[in-house]
């Protein structure tokens, strides 16, 4: 617990209205979007500078109070929740945009800012933000940046890190820092700030976030192409892929999906079909003309019995309502949904996904597969009920196998939603004791004392 | 506690966080205990014997304008407004009512009382409010847009029938305490459409308040005899075609709300579900009619204002945009995120006036960029709310029947 007194120095730095200890501020600051059980902050403080934020860890390095930085907890794993109590440091009133370069193609924002907000503003002046997590509408900057979260375009665009040019940054210590440039090249020093990116916020606080823009694509095109056969979606993806072709987006989805998505939306899905792919082509009309022809025709030579193209941004939009609703349709399904996010190498799709409905038949768990086809990243949604605590541990048990799986041909256990704490205990099964060594040594050296974000992935990581 | 069907709701909640950017009010404070997710998760702790409902945790509970943004958004499809709704009347059994809403809701409930109030609210308060000092303001609406009384109830001033020679239809009109009390233009305007249209209008005399605001607050009890008695007297003209309100809250109480906490009060639901489907919003009953014929143009350029009670509670998006777009000479124009709560919430705006006037100045905004001479709302609240918020812009805040009824010139 924390002493009054320590708790008091705090409200001398943030006041009294953004130190918040009643009992349901700190139960609301307890959970985030994983099954996880709560776990209490003792306060929530919400800086809204990088001075306040830089004397809130000088005071926490002097009393040893830990902090764990949190957006807006939409993350999965456990990184945003005080897992040894302390203070929590939400950055939700931090979050503004301080700068949108249109001659240099960069922005600075604070850390708070929600990402499509962001994206929203960029709009309006042409230009684009690529990285697109399906919780874009809810998660901040600085939480996709400590996440390095990627979505449904990173096949083309890639993820976060790919456009993070620089950061202002508070050490656990409270001094201030600052990593890269606004320029696109910067090979002075260690990267630090693409070391930052995807440590799940145990190194170091973002209070500012210089980000590259692209230009916004003229003109995109989605095509809906319908299999009869799965492996067939599967094997047009990779061979797309091996052709030199690079769509926007790929998105797989199975007949569970479909039937689910269909009954409650009526968007005319087949639903005799065993899958769907929707696959976007983007950039200059010429481009665009050109390429959705082409992917059309590749889909058709793999087994698709059907291919729609979109003629206009409305029906473009109409399209992708399949792919928005999913989520929502499948979640409906059973009170818990867990989306796991292990993932293979682009030729092992096929096989991946054969291999996690035949674990999830074996272990009696009711699965819907969904897949940011085009980098491998899938996304088995597994449909279960949280109180129900045998059918829980089938669920751990398949993933643990798939996990297994995934690592055997050269995968990883988590293509974009990071480790926390759920998924700490595979760890080992693919860093080996050197970069184990490696990583907590890194750790060391940015927060010595180990009061950032404590309990993390190396912590919860067997030793 | 909270009916059994309900308390299944907290559970499909797995705290997704997709609903924390459709609330305006978090949007306007970032605390996690304005969003819905915050306020699920709590009455889930609630529910499980963890947590003690506190007086805090009344005042998070009413710090939610009940736009139900969260509910149509949310994927897993938990009935949120429904559990607030019903947490409301919870947590009203342990805490008390502010003052000023148990005066007010005594008044609606009243048989007398309100005929009273309003009597002296008219002779004394009408000359009264003038004095009213410009700058002030109640709640998030300034003294100066606070509407006056209408000299004489809407009831009174038409009979119980009025009549049509070779009636094309029939139907019963329930104008609601703003037009019968504060925007009497309003029925005039449905009335002389109706007339119009050869529609025979029933206005029954014994209608009451349709009580949202007061079982909204939780006083669900309160509210009970006001529900009864309106089911009654529709249930009375089982003869017409239509029950007409010209307010999105009337109609939604109707259609909703009335139903629902019936059933979760444990009385009996089934008189509340026979008229249910007959209750229309004035501009869902004139689609049917093709009324180019009648109307001559009018000037000017017009958005529409999409009320949370209208378009969410009742889905209804189209038709009064249809009403507005048939006018002619009339520019329709779209204003961006028009389906985004105005920030009133009938009652929040006078408990929370610095949430309520944030989220409105958005609202005030995207009006002002449409560049509309006029916006078009079908509920007082919103009119409230946006009128009394648009300072000194020379913007005319109306009912969308009351343009179509200027269109239709003299009857």
């Amino acid at each position: 617990m924390l002493k009054p007194e320590i708790v008091q120095k705090f409200v001398e730095i943030v006041g009294k209205d953004r130190c918040k200890t009643s009992q349901e501020d700190l139960l609301t600051y307890s959970y985030d979007a994983s099954i996880l059980d709560e776990f209490l902050p003792d306060a929530v403080l919400f800086p809204v500078t990088t001075e306040e934020v830089s004397r809130i860890m000088t005071l926490a390095s002097a009393h040893n109070v830990f902090v764990t930085p949190r957006g807006s907890a939409s993350g999965l794993g456990g990184e945003a929740l005080a897992k040894k109590g302390g203070i929590v440091l939400a950055f939700t009133q931090m979050n503004k945009i301080l700068e949108i370069n249109t001659e240099n193609r960069y922005a600075i924002v604070e850390p708070g800012i929600i990402v499509s907000d962001f994206q929203k503003a960029l709009e309006k002046v042409n230009l684009f933000y690529p990285p697109d997590p399906g919780s874009a509408t809810v998660a901040t900057m600085a939480g996709t940046v400590m996440m390095n979260a990627g979505g449904m375009r990173g096949i083309k665009y890639g993820v976060t890190r790919d456009y993070l040019l620089g950061m202002e940054i508070v050490l656990p210590s409270g001094e201030v820092m600052k990593t890269g440039t606004i320029t696109t090249k910067d090979v002075t020093g260690y990267d630090l700030t693409r070391l930052i990116c995807g440590s799940e916020g145990t190194l170091a606080l973002a209070t500012k976030i210089t980000v590259r823009l692209l230009p916004k694509p003229k003109a995109r095109r989605t095509l809906l192409a319908i299999y009869d056969d799965i492996d067939d979606a599967g094997k047009t993806v990779s061979k797309i892929v091996e052709a030199g072709i690079i769509p926007a987006t790929m998105e797989l989805m199975d007949k569970v999906i479909i039937k689910a998505v269909e009954e409650s939306f009526h968007l005319g899905l087949p639903l005799d079909a065993d899958a769907l792919l929707l696959i976007d082509v983007d950039g200059d009309t010429e481009t665009v003309e050109r390429q959705a022809p082409l992917v059309a025709d590749f889909c058709k030579g793999q087994g698709a019995r059907d291919v729609r193209i979109s003629s206009s941004e409305e029906e473009n939009v109409q399209l992708w309502a399949a792919r928005r609703a999913t989520f929502g349709c499948c979640a409906r399904l059973r009170p818990t949904c867990l989306t796991e996010d292990a993932t293979v190498p682009v030729s092992h799709l096929v096989e991946a996904i054969k291999k996690i409905k035949e674990l999830c038949e074996k272990n009696r768990v009711q699965v819907a597969v969904l897949a940011h086809a085009g980098d491998g990243n899938l996304h088995p949604l597994m449909l279960c009920d949280k109180r129900d605590k045998d059918e829980m541990a089938r669920v751990e048990k398949t993933f643990d196998e798939f996990v297994e799986y995934a690592m055997s041909v050269g995968g990883t256990l988590s293509g974009e939603h990071g480790i926390g704490i759920n998924k700490a205990k595979y760890l080992p099964q693919q860093l080996s004791p050197t970069s184990l060594r490696m990583q907590r040594a890194l750790k060391n050296v940015f927060d010595p004392q180990g009061i950032l974000n404590p309990g993390s992935f190396l912590e919860a990581c067997p030793k | 506690m909270i009916a059994k069907e309900l308390q299944e709701e907290v559970y499909n909640c797995f705290k997704c966080g997709l609903c924390l950017n459709s609330c305006p009010v978090y949007k306007q404070l970032n605390v996690e205990g304005a969003s819905p997710r915050g306020k699920v998760q709590l009455i889930k702790r609630i529910q499980e014997g963890k947590f003690e409902a506190t007086e805090n945790f009344k005042n998070i509970l009413f710090t939610c304008l009940l736009c139900e943004t969260c509910t149509v958004n949310c994927p897993s499809g938990v009935k949120i407004d429904r559990l607030f709704k019903a947490m409301r009347a919870e947590v009203l059994k342990k805490f008390k009512l502010p003052l000023y809403k148990q005066m007010m809701f005594n008044i609606l409930s009243s048989d007398r009382l309100l005929p009273f109030c309003m009597f002296w609210g008219r002779t004394i308060g009408n000359p009264l409010m003038s004095l009213l000092p410009q700058k002030g303001k109640i709640g998030a609406i300034a003294f100066s847009k606070l509407p006056r009384l209408n000299a004489q109830p809407l009831l009174d001033q038409y009979p119980e029938t009025i009549a049509a020679a070779k009636a094309r239809g029939r139907v019963l009109y329930f104008p609601g305490c703003a037009t019968n009390y504060l925007f009497e233009n309003i029925g005039h305007s449905v009335i002389k459409v109706l007339k119009r249209l050869n529609v025979e209008v029933i206005i029954p005399k014994d209608q009451k308040c349709c009580s949202l605001p007061i079982f909204l607050s939780g006083a669900r009890k309160m509210a009970l005899g006001n529900i009864k008695k309106n089911i009654d007297v529709f249930n009375r003209y089982d003869h017409v075609d239509a029950i007409i309100v010209d307010c999105a809250t009337c109609g939604a109480a109707f259609k909703e709300e009335y139903v629902h906490i019936l059933e979760e009060m444990g009385e009996d639901a089934e008189a509340a579900r026979k008229f249910r489907d007959k209750v229309m919003d004035i501009s869902q009953y004139l689609a049917k009619f093709d009324m180019k014929k009648y109307l001559q143009p009018l000037k000017g350029r017009v958005t529409y204002h999409d009320p949370c009670h209208l378009l969410r509670s009742q889905k209804i998006k189209d038709e009064p945009r249809a009403l507005l777009k048939q006018i002619p000479g009339l520019e329709f124009i779209e204003m961006a995120g028009a389906d985004v709560c105005c920030g009133g919430g009938g009652t929040f705006q006078l408990d929370h006036p610095e949430i309520s006037e944030g989220i409105t100045k958005n609202k005030i905004q995207s009006i002002k960029d449409t560049g509309a001479d006029t916006v078009a709302s079908g509920c007082p609240g919103c009119r409230l709310q946006i009128n009394g918020n648009l300072g000194n812009e020379a913007i005319k805040v109306v009912h969308p029947i009351e343009l179509l009824a200027k269109a239709m010139g003299d009857v």
